[in-house]
């Protein structure tokens, strides 16, 4: 791997990101640490079959993505009173101890490559905490990427009998903000969203990346539950060049409960490489996975969902659907949707499909004397209608819908 | 022979008695390339024969064992340089024996105990005997003869059908640079089954070759070729066994068959290899148009077993079916499935595959769908049911899906469940023990393969079944 450090990924750019930024030692530490561990790591598994890798992280040229010093975003933060929304750097001050207690233990900096890679170098991030008993119904994160790499850091704590609904979304920012980077490189966006959830909390996070189409993404997303809590992920991909997006939930605690909804759309020449994985590690679990995507041109998309249920997950439930919908004969979707079971009392079951619009639907619409373009353009929305019931938030639907429209005008 | 006949053997007493070994020819352990041209010269090869063996051997020195898949079974213990690669029985097997009463009375004993000759008599238009390396025994009937139908060992094939062999054997299909596995197939095979079907014939009775491995710590590499021309239809079916001994054995077979247009080719497989055995092996089949191609595998034996038959559907409208059971008990893993290239426009295909799981066993379905660009009208649909007896089992499924082409149906579908305590309860409030009900239950559940399979195998199925369940429930 060594290969492809930076020259200028040095434990001084680390130190000066961490001395700007005034962190405790703790972090300065975990940083280097990550650092130092890149030597060894590798990049994250991608599926292989014979004769080829579905995804080309080889490919990713980090001369010409990574600037670490030149970090630039724009990013809002909103929330009620009584819950914490902060940038990392001013809430280390009061809540110092709960960051050291709870960054890492989820998401280890050094899983591979790409992590550490995101734990040393990043710059913006946010912290959530939602005391116990604290109803949060509505935490908004816009962040807006202006420069030619971006790392970014989400760690969500919540305790005892708490909710919050959060909503990120990230996007590009406009032509004048971005001038920064140098118009004919590509850029590469970096975001790991850590979540602790505290006993029968409910967390619900929905993610919106719809970045302009000269950015790598690469976002890795995962969740502890405690007893009764649930975590709940809505994952909408529709921008970017490459993507790969890991969303994941490890089901620690008894009675606990995960969702993760899943929405993408790609067109141009897009790779979408979208994960979604459960672990069943306790009793009485239920996980319910649902990806909808639709590819239209040269778009191609990778999709590999697990359900891997524990020896000690007694009375496991857990189910998986992924359907794809193809515009395009130059479109290509990939996808392996794996179970493994290590404890007969489970119900599981998984499904996917790949298909294109309903040749019927059509001829009945247009006989209905509307034209084909709308007729399609309707068929599309309808697709993705069992992904938006699944969205329980109205402005993180009426977001995702207002993307999908704009795409297929 | 009748499944009374059949319900009134007793299974295990079949499979799992053994033989002292006798041989007239045994290689030294290990792969050499001495060991090769030993091989080849002991069954008097063609030159072009053993230039493909040693280029064989080459290339398994080059490859890398599979170690990487994720969750594949472990090989750390295979290891090729304790493997006796070549036993040949005492038997003429040049002359070739056509009656079983020739056979000397040790191996015709094994192959009644099987219940070989009974089949034959009754069911089947042909029958290939293997006994270790070779194969003792080959007979078929008159009228598929006169017709054109050649049904011999390989090695007789070689011989006697060089043009088809030389054309053929490991050059389009499975071709040793595949994997570690085939590219050892193809250095040290030796026996196997070769079957020709003229144009427009139609063999309507089975043919079937029967593998018995009885020696200790030997690798059996059988090599099966199957060429139906044009608008013909043939069934093969293949047994297989081996008593246990405390050395692994490793059987690494190849199987190849070309289905010609509009032609109907159906392959039927139960495997029961004894615990101790490493079942690495490599079958695939080439559809021409309109061609169809039928895989029908029960995986029942073997320590671990790595098997996904693959078809590749090269003409138009061609189509595939595959179903498959797998059983795993106590220490074995058992990581099959099925691999479909969709390679022409309509084509189509079916993977119906379901497993059991207990003792500690592992099924792994593990599947590949290929649809090409340009393949368009095509459609598929996979179905994996896995069935779980308790938590010290495993049971996983890995479907790969690769659709290049927008016009298609692909669809996978996968359940695991444990066994209803409700459809126990209702069994035993009619009556039946719990051992009886849960059988009943696996019976059921497996129905949808026995009834694809020829009513022999139905029931022999049946029993392997019976008795992997006995004594083990509580």
């Amino acid at each position: 791997m060594s290969t492809q450090v930076l020259d200028s990924l040095s434990e001084d750019t680390v130190r000066r990101i961490a001395e700007e930024r005034d962190e405790p030692d703790w972090l300065l530490e975990t940083r280097l640490d990550a650092l130092e561990a890149l030597d060894e790591l590798d990049l994250p598994d991608v599926i292989q079959t014979p004769g080829r890798r579905w995804t080309n992280l080889e490919a990713l040229d980090f001369e010409s993505l990574v600037d670490p010093l030149d970090q630039a975003d724009v990013t809002e933060r909103d929330g009620e009173d009584d819950v914490v929304v902060l940038p990392f750097t001013e809430a280390f001050a009061e809540y110092g101890d709960v960051i050291e207690a709870n960054f890492g233990s989820v998401l280890d900096p050094q899983e591979n490559y790409l992590t550490a890679l995101s734990v040393a170098l990043f710059t913006t991030g946010t912290f959530v905490y939602v005391p116990a008993g604290v109803d949060a119904e509505d935490v908004t994160i816009r962040a807006e990427m202006n420069s030619r790499s971006l790392f970014s850091q989400t760690l969500v704590v919540t305790e005892e009998s708490s909710s919050v609904t959060i909503l990120e979304g990230i996007e590009s920012g406009t032509d004048a903000a971005a001038d920064a980077s140098p118009a004919d490189a590509d850029r590469y966006f970096s975001n790991l969203v850590e979540v602790v959830a505290g006993e029968n909390a409910y967390v619900q996070y929905g993610s919106l990346q719809n970045l302009a189409a000269d950015t790598y993404t690469y976002t890795l997303k995962r969740g502890a539950t405690d007893t009764y809590s649930t975590i709940n992920w809505i994952e909408g991909n529709l921008g970017s060049a490459l993507t790969r997006s890991d969303v994941e939930t490890e089901l620690d605690g008894d009675d606990s409960e995960t969702q993760i909804v899943g929405a993408f759309f790609g067109h141009g020449d897009q790779h979408l490489d979208l994960n979604a994985r459960v672990w069943h590690n306790a009793e009485n679990t239920t996980a319910d996975l649902v990806t909808r995507g639709v590819l239209d041109e040269e778009a191609r998309s990778v999709y590999e969902g697990v359900q891997d249920v524990g020896r000690e997950a007694w009375n496991t439930s857990s189910y998986q659907r992924e359907n794809t919908l193809m515009l395009s004969d130059d479109a290509e979707a990939d996808a392996s949707p794996k179970l493994i079971i290590h404890n007969h009392d489970t119900e599981a079951s998984h499904s996917a499909t790949v298909g294109q619009v309903d040749a019927e639907e059509l001829f009945y619409m247009e006989s209905r004397s509307i034209d084909e373009e709308t007729a399609r353009n309707m068929l599309v929305e309808g697709f993705f209608v069992p992904v938006f019931e699944e969205i329980r938030v109205d402005e993180f639907r009426d977001d995702l819908e207002d993307l999908v429209q704009a795409r297929l005008r | 022979m009748s499944s009374e006949d059949l319900q009134d053997t007793d299974t295990e007493a079949r499979f799992e008695f053994k033989k002292e070994q006798k041989s007239a020819f045994q290689a030294e352990k290990g792969l050499t390339e001495e060991t090769i041209r030993l091989i080849s010269e002991d069954k008097d090869e063609p030159e072009w024969m053993l230039q493909r063996r040693l280029r064989a051997l080459e290339q398994f020195h080059e490859m890398p064992m599979p170690t990487d898949w994720p969750g594949q079974p472990d090989l750390s213990e295979v290891d090729v340089d304790e493997i006796i690669p070549y036993i040949r029985p005492d038997v003429d097997v040049r002359a070739g024996v056509d009656d079983w009463t020739e056979l000397p009375d040790d191996i015709k004993d094994t192959f009644d105990k099987l219940g070989i000759p009974e089949a034959e008599k009754n069911a089947l238009s042909g029958v290939g005997a293997q006994y270790e390396s070779e194969v003792v025994y080959q007979n078929m009937r008159d009228r598929w003869e006169e017709k054109g139908v050649i049904f011999c060992n390989m090695d007789k094939a070689v011989q006697e059908h060089e043009e088809l062999v030389r054309e053929h054997f490991m050059t389009k299909c499975v071709p040793p640079s595949d994997n570690k596995f085939a590219a050892l197939h193809g250095a040290i095979w030796s026996g196997g089954s070769f079957v020709y079907v003229p144009e427009d014939t139609t063999v309507d009775m089975p043919v079937q070759a029967y593998f018995r491995m009885n020696s200790e710590g030997m690798g059996q590499f059988e090599h099966t070729l199957i060429i139906a021309e044009e608008s013909s239809e043939v069934h093969y079916i293949e047994g297989c066994s081996a008593p246990k001994y405390s050395a692994f054995n490793l059987h690494s077979g190849g199987v190849e068959v070309f289905v010609g247009e509009d032609a109907h080719v159906q392959y039927s497989t139960v495997q029961n290899w004894s615990k101790n055995t490493y079942n690495l092996n490599t079958k695939r089949a080439i559809v021409e148009e309109n061609g169809r191609m039928e895989w029908i595998s029960g995986s029942m034996g073997s320590k671990a077993t790595m098997l996904y038959p693959s078809t590749i559907l090269k003409g138009r409208g061609a189509s595939d079916n595959h179903i498959t059971i797998a059983f795993a008990g106590e220490g074995q893993d058992i990581d099959t499935g099925a691999k479909v290239y969709h390679n022409a426009p309509n084509t189509k295909s079916t993977i119906e595959s379901k497993s059991i799981s207990k003792d500690g066993g592992r099924t792994n379905y593990r599947g590949l769908v290929h649809i090409a660009d340009g393949a368009e009208g095509s459609s598929t649909a996979v179905e994996c049911d896995a069935l779980m007896f308790d938590n010290e089992s495993t049971s996983d499924t890995m479907p790969y899906m690769e659709i290049n082409e927008s016009t298609v149906d692909v669809a996978h579908e996968a359940t695991v469940g444990k066994i209803g305590d409700e459809d126990i309860f209702y069994l035993q409030s009619r009556g039946l023990d719990d051992d009886d009900a849960k059988q009943m239950i696996v019976s059921g559940f497996i129905e949808p393969i026995t009834e694809e399979l020829p009513i022999e195998y139905a029931v022999e199925l049946n029993r392997l079944v019976e008795l992997e369940m006995e004594g083990s429930l509580g």
